[in-house]
This record gives structure tokens, C-alpha cells and sequence, in this order.
């Protein structure tokens, strides 16, 4: 339970009412989820985990999505993360050797609008668009079901999500009346016509290519049909992926469809729909511009404290509602397939089955300890923690290096990592307002390697990427002031200002070891898998403190990890 | 100036525009890899360090300047999408696809060659209808119809062959197993290359073999009473020659589009899957890079196959002179 | 010429040409409508899927039962009618050999469910995958669909049931007739392939003639043009142009075009330096004939049967690159090609579902085309070089 550390800086009564928002979320979505996950989540301990059972760890590349089921279905691969097709998931719903698991995820999708001009600058316009949108019918067609309408900007799981806003259920009738009764027209060809007398003009709805993305072509398709049927003239534009992203940088666009991935931090609001973010390179695409929302953006992004983040993400998300700046249409679900020739693997609704806590429990449910074969659909590629950008990079390095604090898989809250505990105080001096972060990292942590963890290698890291302003983690690094290290166990780092934010911030960032970093000549071209370890031989530059050991990378075949016998995890006692 | 000079210098030209053409196809390329990124972490200072990082700032020619430098020293740079050096993407991916094409087009083309020529040798006979036949079925079929349907096969209902990849996971150590291993992985690709291919050769070398055989000197041997075999192998076929290796070497650069779907198709590790995801990824460095060489290869066989011709054929050489 | 009609390649392509043409008045919706569930099966092909119908419950009939033998339906939905209003109540579902029925849907006037709703499926208790129909129709027997508490109440109640069979071929990974998009197929396949080839074959054919004929700097440039076309790998152009150009059929028509004419300029080229020396034409040189007008009035007619054989048998050529890149993924969607379908069934899963149906036809549709071609262009070949008859012993 929570009890084993106690994390300084949060109010007591806040932890309790947040552990019993969070435990009615969860029991209300276990109510129903019939046949979910193999441990409540009262029950899931971390500090439970050990090191890995297994022995080897081979994550076999397959692109072919057919390749991937056949494989699984004989045998030769165990788990499979991430299914995409609904034909995948329902031939092996039938598959008797295989259990299937649902998680909802962060995936957002979204029809924007160009707030600034007519006739996305009127409000009941985008309301009555939303409320024309016929989510649960997209889902059904274009899913065959497995993904969730969506009619909130944050996505039901996330630890902030207000239920509470106004929604514009699918009701086309009701989409004609708004916007009658706010003095709208329709002409002899069922086109608008404003109050003012202004005629739609034609939009044009920009998405990318069917050869690129099929659903989101036919979706955006569908949603011109959906929009014209109420009287708003659009049409589909799919265009190439890197053009439609220009030209929604130029701010040259009506309408368009993009997706996003969000995490559970809400300070993603801020960079969607602050009009301090309506600049070149900045996310707030539509333009929407409300002093209001603005105002409990800015409150967002820069809270002290989890209350009034909490507070802040819900006021925004109500005015959000009302602004209706991007209409949400619907979150991807993730559905992950295991061999029941294996037991230990956890499974909720936040986290696909390959998460990091099946890995360390994994094992054959019959038998002698046997290899483990993941799937992975693409490449990994340069396997450089600096510049790796995609998920199938994260897939490795993710299970290499860790970092100071984790993710509970059930509530998504924050769990000690390396850092055992953490505290977090507001200093006040001259330039005014700090937030102090204070990690205690564990004794007896080690290398992959060997050689002991130490809060210097921590300092070393963010130092780094800071002094190189490494674009992969500036944002992290980029209000760090600075950084003591008063003992080996111990980390202090001070920021330039105040932001609940922060600690998910720094504390995220992967730990890479001094001893090897400080001699990498080029981190932008450093290829640390193909790097001979300097003292030791079997190993390459490829070294954390994580669960698995890499071995061996052979190009469009495999990547091979072993399980790391010596974890920190396994070693408490 | 010479023959050679001029095929050289104008093979040397092809090149230069090729260089100047494969900048600007991907710089004329709508988007950049920087300006796709949509990713809330990714601040707008953030975008601008990767735009550095790349050279992406600097002035179009200098970028040009930069281009022209690197690929003619192989260079290539550092590819977008994986963050590695290009030529060793390349490096991982050639063998795997010179292997498969080189094993392919080889035995295709023997095939083929054996098929027309006794085809040939056979006119009117059920032979020579079976093989053009099947020859002209072998073209016709979709090279990916035809490897689909192989994998289903082989891969569901029998399952002989393995479903992707070069090697199995682990591969087995030691060196027989290890080739034996590779083989098996490659045995069902290479069987779709050659059973699509084939045909196409089987037609030409007949239609070859028929014409050379109604020329006036076969007729001359014959009517001297040289031995059947003898006009076939002296004769016949060295006039076949010429222009069977000309199509040999024509046709290899040809089939590195038959590679991009056979590597799709059996999710192998090859330069021709490498090109299509540069391509379409807008990665300006590797999608260059594999455009260069293959244009390479290409006027690489062009002036190989106008040597040769130039060499077995005494008709090109008094042509030559004459100029 | 005659024995063209004895070919079975004529008759086979005037059927084709046909089909392209009138195909598609044979059925009434068009290619792209959804006309049933995805991958549906054929008709002829599984007996024991049910018929597709739909099962109302009304006022007048509170309750129907429901003798079930088939296998289960594969797509189900259930529909309240909005004059139900609310009324607390619900719709029930007993199974064969059961006493208690389930509470399928509330009474409620509006409310709309599919058995792929993942949010109907928990309300059943069931797990999210798969289709709720499965379930619900799992064993063969006797089924009852009413409606709870005692009383009248008013609308309708429909539950649609789908059997998962259609048509002749089927239908694809969005309910689309298989054979209506194989009909259209026919007419992209020829359209692509005739006017590519064509186009193809007037360029190459000006450009062969100009270059032969003229000589001097004009063959010089054109033969450079051709070697630089040459040296240009097809398919990554094609590819790179398709991202940039955007897609569309004549697009692709142009770019194929652009670059298969360097054959025939080539062979029209040669022709030509032969023909060009011949005493005939200098005779009429030296009369003082213009340039165009031996080269329209002579030259031309001259190399029409070999020009006549060759785009013969280019026309394969250009259907192939097609399907190759619209099998890549690089076609328009909106155009339905033979290679844009195999594509779509690769990627959408028909190996895994077993819909055999959905990449044999296209595959042997695109087979079969270039067999018509190929064997026409043999036939048009013979007449031009009698040596290639059949039948002549040595």
C-alpha cells in the first residue's frame, strides 16, 4: 500500500481525497469491466516486484500484422502488445490459447476548427458542429466498436477528468435548433446563412492521405457528410501528412483532424488552448483566444499544488465545454493478447499487457523457464536515449534505464522509482517563488555494469541534457536553476519557478550513467548498441540501472535483452 | 572523340543531373521531418533545436553544397526517421537484398533461357506451347497476388516455410546451421521471384532463338552438314549472347521494384522496404541516398551492357569505326 | 487480318470491354456503398449462416419467438423507436432452456445499440470482444425477444439481425459488394493500361521519328533525355511522385506514360535510320518534299505494325505497375483498381479472417487481362515477322 513511503509536501486530507476519488474511479470502472485485471488495485503492491524471472528477452521485429497473429497463434511469439485491425482482435477472441485485455489510453482524436475567422469565430457554430458528429456510429463502423466516442478533452482516464461539463450527445435535430435559436438561417440549397446574412462558404476539412492513415480518411469523409447534413458546406481534403501539418502551421486551414497522444498530466490543456500558444511552432491550432480560459490555463500550468491542479484542470475543462474550440470524437483503446502458456502478467485498464511489472513477473505457467518472445511491429532505431523519438525505441530503452519515479498502473499516480521517496517544498527569495524538489534515492542501486548509483550520475544527466539543450528533453530541463547533490543518496534540484508539474517533469527523465556519458564525443550521433563497453567486454554503452540487460540488436530480426539478476528491486531488504 | 569517351562523359552527365534531380524531388517535397512533429512535450524552442540539428536552417544552397559533398563521398548523412547514419542502415539491409535478387534473377534467367531455347529447338510441339504458356502466366500474375498466395499456403496450411524474416529467433549458432537457417527464411521469396520471372525470359529467348535460327548463316551450317549441337552451341547461341547478357544487366536494376513488394510481403530486412519508408517518411537523406545508388546501378549497367555489346558484337565495332 | 476472330483473346477482351462499360448497371447501388457487414461471405459459399431480417416488437405483438438453426448472426442491432418516450421498462431476452431472461436494451424512446458497442456488451456481462451476437446466439433453439412489466406502451422495437452473406463474391472490410468494386476494377485496369500504353506510344513515336529522321542535335538531346529517363529507377520516382502530385487515375496515366515511351522511341529510331537511306524516300527528298509530309504520308505508316504490336504488349506492363503501386498503398483510395483492392485486403486483414474471396478474383482479374493482351500482341507480332508463326518447320 501507500503507506511504505510517505512523500513530504502533500497535505494529508488532499492524499486522502484524492486516494478516494481515485479508488471510486477505479471501482467504478472495475463494476464495469467484467473479467479484467488479475489483482485489484488494492492489492497491487510495487514494492512487491522483484527482479525479473525471466532469463531471456527477445523482442521479435514483425512487421506484418498477419505475420504477428500467425505467430502468436502458433506459439512462436508470447505477447502482443497493441492490436490494430478489429479483424486481429476478433480471430483471436475465438483463440482459446489467448487472453485478450482492454486498456483505455491518452489517445485523443479531434476535428479542429479555425477560430479566427467566420464561421468557426462563432461559438453556437462549433457547438451545433459537435453535436452533429455521430461518434458512437463512427466507432462502430470504422472500429467495428474498439475504441471509446470521446466528448471530453481530457480522456476518461486521466486522474483529472471532469465529468461534470456540458456535452453535445449525437442529436442533429438538436444541432438545427441552437442554431436557429441563435438566429441562423438555412437558404434554398440547405446551406447556413448567418444572422447577420453571411453565407457559408465552402470548407474544407484537411486530413491526412488513405495510404497513410485509412480510418482517419474515411472518418474525416464521414464528418464532412455528417457537418453538410446540417447545412455546413465541407468537404474532405486529405493532403500529405508533412503538407497538412505546414499548412496548419501557416494558420491556412478551416477544419482539419489530427490526433494526439496525452499523458496524465492535464499541462497539455495549456499548450492546446492558451492564446500565449497561438504563435509559429505552438500547438494552439484552432486560435481560440478567451481571457477567461487563459487565465485558469496559466493557473493550471503553473500550480503549486495537487488541490489546485485539480481545481484548475476542472474549471478549464468545463470552459473548454462551453468553448468547444476542437470537437473530440474518440480515444483509441489498446488491446494487448497474451499466450496462457505464461502467468504473472498484469493487466489493467491504463496499461497494455507488455507493461514493465508483467516483465518483471513473467513466467511459463507450466514448465522449466523458457525464453520470452514480445512482439514489436517496426524497428527499433538508433537506440539512443537522447534523440529516440518513437514508441519502438522506448520499448527497449524503456526497460533499460530507469528513472527517479514510476507510474502506478492502476491509479496513475506517482511511485517511488530509483528516488524511494521525494518532498517538495516552495522557497520564497528575491526573484521570488521556488519549487524545491529533494529526491532520497535507494541504497545499494547499481549499474548494469557494476558500478554504484549515485545522485551525481542523477545531477550528471540533467546537467547534460541541459548544457546541450537536447530538443528530446528541454521542456524537462528547461526551468531547472539548479542542482546539489549534499550525499551520494540525495538530490536536490531547484527550479526557476513554481509548478505542481514539475516533479512529473524531472522526475521522468531516464538516469544515464556518468561514467560512460561523460566520454561520448557526439551524443547526437552516439550509437551507444554498437559500442563495446570500455572495461567490459560482453557489454556494449547500452547501460542502466534497469530490469533488463541489452544483448544483442540484429537488424529487421530481433532485439535481445537478458534479465537483470542484480535489479535494485530485487536487492531491499 | 572517341566512342567510349562519349558514353563515359555522357554517363557522367546522367549522374550529375540525377544529383540535381534527387535534391530537388525531396526538397521540392512538401514538409519537413521537424514540422511534423505534433507532440505536446515538443515546445516550439524545442522544434527549433532539431531544425539545427539537422541543418535544416541553412540557405538552400548551402544545403545543396552540403548534399553534393556527402554524397559523393558515400557520406549519405544521417537519416531522419532512425537518427543513424544512412550507410549503415544500408550496410545492414544489401546483403539480404543482393542476395535475394542476385539468386533470383540468376536462376530465372537459367530457367528461362534452358525453357526458350528447347522451346525453340521444338517449334509446333506441345513443349513449345506448354512453355510459352506458362511463360506468358508467369508475366501476367501480380508479383504480390502470387507471393500472397504462396505464403498462404505454405505458411497456414503446410507450414514448411517460415512466415518472415531472414533467420529464426534465436538463430542458431555455427555456420551450417546458421546458412541453412538463412535459406529456409529465403527459400520461399526467391521461389515467387523466379517463378514470376521466368516466364518473361522463357518468351524472349524463344522468340531470339526462332529468329536467330531462320537466319541465312544456321541455314549455311546446316546445309554444310555441321552436327545439330554444334550449330546450337557454336552458332546460335553465341549470337545469343549479346543480347541476353544486355537484358541480364538491363533487367537488374529493374528488379529492385520487384524488391520493395517482395521485401513488403515477406517483412524482410532490404533496401527496397528501406526506400518505400524513406520515400513516403519524407526522410530526405536515406530516400536520396537509395535513389542515388540505384541510379548508379542503373547507368553502371547501361555502360556495362553497351561494352559488352560493343565487344561480342563485330557488327557495333565496324559501326563504330565507321563513325 | 481475319483471323483475329478466331482468337480466343478477342472475344474475351470485347467481353471485358464490355463488362467495363455496362458492368455496372447489374446492380443498383454503386461500388462504394456499404451494402452489407464486413466481410460477409459469398452466397454460395456457407449454408449455415441465417438470412439477414429484421424482428419488430410492437404494441399489438408484445412478444415473438424465435426458432433459431443457424449459426449465429454476425451482426446484430436493436432500435427503439423515439414514440416510446420513457417508461422504465425493458426489452428481454430469454435463451433456449432458460428460465430467466436477460434485459437486452431499456425501453427508452431514442436508444440505439449494436452488438460491437463495447458499453452494450458490459451492460450484458459479456467480455468487449467480439460481436455481441455471439453470444447472445450461441446455441440453435428457441429463442424469445419481449418486453418486461404489464401495460401497453407505444413505438416500435426492431431488432436487425445480420446473416454475414452477400452477393456473389462477398464483401470487403467495409460492407462493399466485392463484386461491383471487381467490375469497376475492370474498367481502371483498362483505362490505366490502354491510355498509358497509348500515350506511351505517340510520344515515343514522335520522339523516335524526330530523333532518326532530323539526326543532328535534336537525336543527340532526345537520346540523352532517353538515357537519363533510363537511368532513373521507375518505381522510387513513382513512388515520390505519387506523395508530392497527389493521386488521381490520370496522374498515374501521365507518369506511367512519362516513363515507359523510351522503348518504343528507341525501335521507332532505328526504324527510321534505316528507312531514312532507303532510295524511295530519297527520291521524294529530292523532289522536294517537306520533311512533315514524308514522315506523316510514309515513314509512319511504315512502322505502324510494329507500333501496333508493341503497345500490345506494353499494355500488361502498365497494368502491372499499377496494381505494384496501388498494392504499395500509393494509388488514389477513391479509385477502385484490382491492385488498390488486393491492398486493402492485405492490410485490412483478409488473410487473418479467411476471406479468400477477397484476393482471388482481383489477382486472377489482373491475371487474366494480361493474358488477353499478351496473347493479342503474340498474334499481332506474328503477322508482322512471319518467322514467329508456329507451324513453320525448319
Amino acid at each position: 500500500m501507500i503507506e511504505i513511503y510517505t512523500p513530504q509536501g502533500y497535505r494529508k486530507d488532499e492524499k486522502e481525497m484524492k486516494r478516494a476519488l481515485f479508488l471510486a474511479l477505479i471501482a467504478v470502472v472495475f463494476w464495469m469491466l467484467p473479467g479484467g485485471a488479475e489483482a485489484a488495485p488494492g492489492k497491487f503492491d510495487p514494492e512487491s516486484y522483484s527482479a525479473p524471472k525471466i532469463e531471456d528477452l527477445y523482442l521479435v521485429i514483425i512487421r506484418d500484422p498477419d505475420a504477428q497473429i500467425l505467430a502468436l497463434q502458433r506459439g512462436q511469439v508470447h505477447i502482443l502488445g497493441d492490436l490494430h485491425r478489429p479483424v486481429d482482435v476478433d480471430a483471436l477472441a475465438l483463440d482459446p490459447k489467448v487472453n485478450l485485455s482492454l486498456a483505455s489510453g491518452f489517445h485523443g482524436f479531434f476535428l479542429g476548427f479555425n477560430v479566427r475567422t467566420f464561421p468557426w469565430n462563432r461559438v453556437e457554430l462549433r457547438q451545433a458542429a459537435w453535436q452533429s458528429l455521430p461518434r458512437e456510429r463512427i466507432v462502430r463502423d470504422l472500429f467495428a466498436g474498439y475504441a471509446e466516442p470521446l466528448s471530453t478533452f481530457l480522456p476518461p482516464v486521466s486522474p483529472y477528468y471532469q465529468p461534470d461539463v456540458t456535452a453535445y450527445p449525437f442529436n442533429p435535430d438538436a444541432a438545427r435548433k441552437r442554431l436557429a435559436d441563435a438566429g441562423w438561417t438555412w437558404s434554398e440549397d440547405n446551406v447556413l446563412v448567418s444572422p447577420e446574412g453571411e453565407r457559408i462558404p465552402p470548407q474544407r476539412l484537411l486530413s491526412p492521405t488513405a495510404s497513410v492513415a485509412p480510418t482517419t480518411a474515411e472518418l474525416a469523409a464521414r464528418a464532412a457528410d455528417a457537418l453538410t447534413a446540417i447545412g455546413i458546406p465541407v468537404s474532405s481534403e486529405p493532403m500529405d501528412f508533412a503538407t497538412m501539418i505546414s499548412r496548419l502551421n501557416e494558420r491556412n486551414f478551416q477544419m482539419y483532424v489530427l490526433a494526439w497522444q496525452m499523458t496524465r498530466d492535464p499541462d497539455s490543456l495549456y499548450a492546446f488552448y492558451s492564446s500565449k500558444m497561438d504563435i509559429p511552432g505552438g500547438y494552439n491550432i484552432p486560435g481560440i483566444s478567451d481571457p477567461e480560459l487563459d487565465v485558469v490555463l496559466d493557473r493550471l500550468r503553473f500550480a503549486p499544488d495537487a488541490m489546485s491542479a485539480l481545481a484548475a484542470a476542472s474549471e478549464a475543462q468545463k470552459k473548454l465545454a462551453e468553448l468547444a474550440p476542437v470537437a473530440p470524437i474518440y480515444s483509441r483503446y489498446s488491446i494487448s493478447a497474451v499466450s496462457r502458456e505464461w502467468k504473472g502478467t498484469l493487466v489493467t485498464d491504463r496499461v497494455t499487457a507488455d507493461n514493465t511489472w508483467s516483465l518483471l513477473a513473467m513466467e511459463p505457467a507450466i514448465g522449466p523457464m523458457r525464453p520470452l518472445y514480445l512482439v514489436q511491429g517496426e524497428e527499433p532505431r538508433a537506440l539512443n536515449p537522447f534523440t529516440s523519438s518513437s514508441a519502438y525505441d522506448w520499448q527497449v530503452l524503456g526497460l533499460i534505464y530507469d528513472s527517479l519515479i514510476a507510474v502506478h498502473p492502476y491509479t496513475l499516480e506517482t511511485i517511488p522509482w530509483l528516488a524511494k521517496s521525494w518532498s517538495i517544498e516552495t522557497r520564497h527569495d528575491d526573484s521570488g517563488p521556488h519549487t524545491i524538489l529533494t529526491f532520497h534515492l535507494r541504497e545499494g542501486a547499481r549499474w548494469q555494469d557494476g558500478k554504484p548509483l549515485t545522485a551525481d550520475d542523477a545531477a550528471f544527466t540533467y546537467e547534460y541534457l541541459r548544457k546541450n539543450g537536447v530538443p528530446r528533453y528541454f521542456d524537462n530541463v528547461d526551468n531547472i536553476d539548479r542542482i546539489e547533490t549534499p550525499n551520494d543518496l540525495t538530490l536536490v534540484v531547484t527550479m526557476k519557478n513554481v509548478s505542481f508539474w514539475h516533479l512529473h517533469r524531472v522526475g521522468g527523465i531516464p538516469i544515464l550513467p556518468r561514467h560512460i556519458v561523460e566520454k561520448v564525443d557526439d551524443w547526437r550521433s552516439w550509437l551507444p548498441a554498437s559500442v563495446k563497453h570500455p572495461e567490459n567486454s560482453s557489454m556494449t554503452q547500452l547501460v542502466g540501472t534497469g530490469p533488463f540487460i541489452f544483448r544483442e540488436y540484429r537488424a529487421g530480426e530481433y532485439v535481445h535483452l537478458k534479465g537483470n539478476k542484480d535489479f535494485w528491486l530485487g536487492r531491499r531488504r | 572523340m572517341n566512342y567510349w569517351n562519349r558514353r563515359i562523359a555522357s554517363a557522367i552527365l546522367v549522374l550529375a543531373l540525377v544529383l540535381v534531380l534527387n535534391f530537388l524531388l525531396f526538397r521540392l517535397m512538401p514538409g519537413d521531418p521537424v514540422a511534423s512533429i505534433i507532440d505536446p512535450r515538443f515546445s516550439p524552442e524545442a522544434k527549433e533545436q532539431l531544425r539545427r540539428m539537422y541543418g535544416l536552417d541553412q540557405s538552400l544552397p548551402v544545403q545543396f553544397l552540403m548534399y553534393v559533398k556527402s554524397t559523393l563521398s558515400f557520406d549519405f548523412g544521417i537519416s531522419f526517421l532512425t537518427g543513424r547514419p544512412v550507410m549503415d542502415e544500408l550496410r545492414s539491409r544489401v546483403p539480404n537484398t543482393v542476395f535475394l535478387l542476385g539468386t533470383s534473377l540468376l536462376l530465372s534467367s537459367f530457367l528461362g533461357t534452358w525453357l526458350g531455347m528447347k522451346a525453340a529447338l521444338r517449334r509446333g510441339s506441345i513443349l513449345e506451347k506448354c512453355v510459352l504458356w506458362i511463360g506468358a502466366l508467369s508475366f501476367s500474375f501480380p508479383s504480390f497476388f502470387v507471393q500472397l498466395v504462396l505464403l498462404m499456403f505454405f505458411a497456414s496450411m503446410l507450414p514448411v516455410f517460415p512466415l518472415r524474416g531472414t533467420l529464426s529467433v534465436p538463430p542458431p549458432s555455427g555456420g551450417a546451421a546458421l546458412l541453412f537457417d538463412y535459406l529456409r527464411h529465403m527459400a520461399l521469396p526467391v521461389l515467387s521471384l523466379v517463378l514470376l520471372g521466368f516466364g518473361g525470359w522463357a518468351i524472349y529467348v524463344r522468340n531470339l532463338m526462332v529468329k536467330i535460327l531462320g537466319e541465312d548463316f544456321i541455314l549455311l551450317a546446316r546445309a554444310r552438314g555441321l552436327p545439330k549441337k554444334n550449330i546450337l552451341r557454336r552458332h546460335a547461341f553465341r549470337t545469343m549472347l549479346p543480347p541476353l547478357l544486355t537484358i541480364f544487366l538491363l533487367a537488374l536494376p529493374g528488379i529492385v521494384s520487384g524488391a520493395v513488394i517482395t521485401e513488403t510481403v515477406f517483412s524482410l530486412h532490404g533496401v527496397g522496404r528501406f526506400l518505400l519508408e524513406a520515400v513516403t517518411g519524407h526522410d530526405y537523406p536515406a530516400a536520396g541516398a537509395a535513389f542515388f545508388l540505384l541510379a548508379l546501378l542503373t547507368v553502371a549497367c547501361n555502360l556495362l551492357s553497351d561494352l559488352l555489346y560493343g565487344v561480342t558484337d563485330p557488327r557495333v565495332r565496324l559501326e563504330r569505326g565507321n563513325r | 487480318m481475319r483471323d483475329i476472330f478466331l482468337r480466343w483473346s478477342f472475344w474475351c477482351l470485347l467481353l471485358l470491354i464490355g463488362t467495363a462499360i455496362f458492368g455496372n448497371r447489374l446492380f443498383d447501388a454503386p461500388p462504394e456503398r456499404e451494402v452489407a457487414a464486413p466481410f460477409s461471405k459469398p452466397l454460395w459459399l456457407d449454408r449455415t449462416l441465417p438470412p439477414t431480417k429484421e424482428i419488430r416488437l410492437s404494441p399489438e405483438s408484445p412478444s415473438l419467438l424465435l426458432d433459431w438453426h443457424y449459426a449465429p448472426p454476425s451482426r446484430l442491432s436493436i432500435r427503439v423507436e423515439p414514440s416510446a418516450g420513457e417508461t422504465g421498462r425493458f426489452v428481454l431476452w430469454r435463451k433456449p432452456e432458460t428460465e430467466v431472461p436477460l434485459r437486452l436494451a431499456p425501453l427508452r424512446g431514442g436508444f440505439e445499440a449494436d452488438g460491437r458497442d463495447i458499453a452494450f456488451k458490459r451492460s450484458l456481462g459479456l467480455p468487449p470482444f467480439g460481436d455481441a451476437a455471439a453470444s447472445l446466439f450461441s446455441e440453435q433453439g428457441g429463442y424469445e425477444l419481449s418486453v418486461s412489466g404489464e401495460g401497453p406502451w407505444d413505438g416500435d422495437v426492431v431488432l436487425k439481425l445480420e446473416g454475414g452473406r452477400w452477393g456473389l463474391l462477398g464483401t470487403d472490410q467495409r460492407g462493399r459488394d466485392i463484386a461491383s468494386l471487381f467490375i469497376a476494377g475492370v474498367q481502371v485496369s483498362l483505362i490505366v493500361g490502354i491510355f498509358a500504353t497509348l500515350l506511351a506510344t505517340f510520344l515515343g513515336t514522335s520522339l523516335g521519328l524526330a530523333a532518326g529522321y532530323l539526326g543532328g542535335w535534336t537525336d543527340s538531346v532526345i537520346m540523352r533525355i532517353v538515357d537519363l529517363l533510363l537511368s532513373i529507377p521507375l518505381l522510387p520516382v513513382l513512388m515520390a511522385l505519387a506523395a508530392l502530385w497527389g493521386k488521381g487515375l490520370w496522374q498515374l496515366v501521365l507518369i506511367l506514360s512519362i516513363f515507359s515511351w523510351m522503348g518504343t522511341a528507341r525501335t521507332i529510331r532505328a526504324l527510321t535510320l534505316t528507312l531514312r537511306d532507303a532510295s524511295y524516300i530519297e527520291g521524294l527528298r529530292g523532289l522536294g518534299a517537306p520533311s512533315k509530309y514524308i514522315l506523316r504520308r510514309h515513314l509512319l505508316p511504315e512502322t505502324l505494325p510494329v507500333l501496333l504490336a508493341t503497345m500490345t504488349l506494353g499494355v500488361p506492363g502498365a497494368i502491372l505497375s499499377e496494381a505494384g503501386l496501388s498494392f504499395l498503398g500509393l494509388s488514389d483510395p477513391r479509385v477502385i483498381s484490382w491492385g488498390r483492392m488486393l491492398h486493402e485486403a492485405h492490410s485490412f486483414g483478409a488473410f487473418t479472417a479467411g476471406a479468400w474471396w477477397m484476393l482471388l478474383p482481383p489477382g486472377f482479374g489482373i491475371a487474366l487481362l494480361c493474358l488477353v493482351f499478351l496473347d493479342l500482341g503474340k498474334f499481332l507480332e506474328e503477322k508482322v515477322d512471319p518467322r514467329l508463326r508456329k507451324g513453320v518447320r525448319q
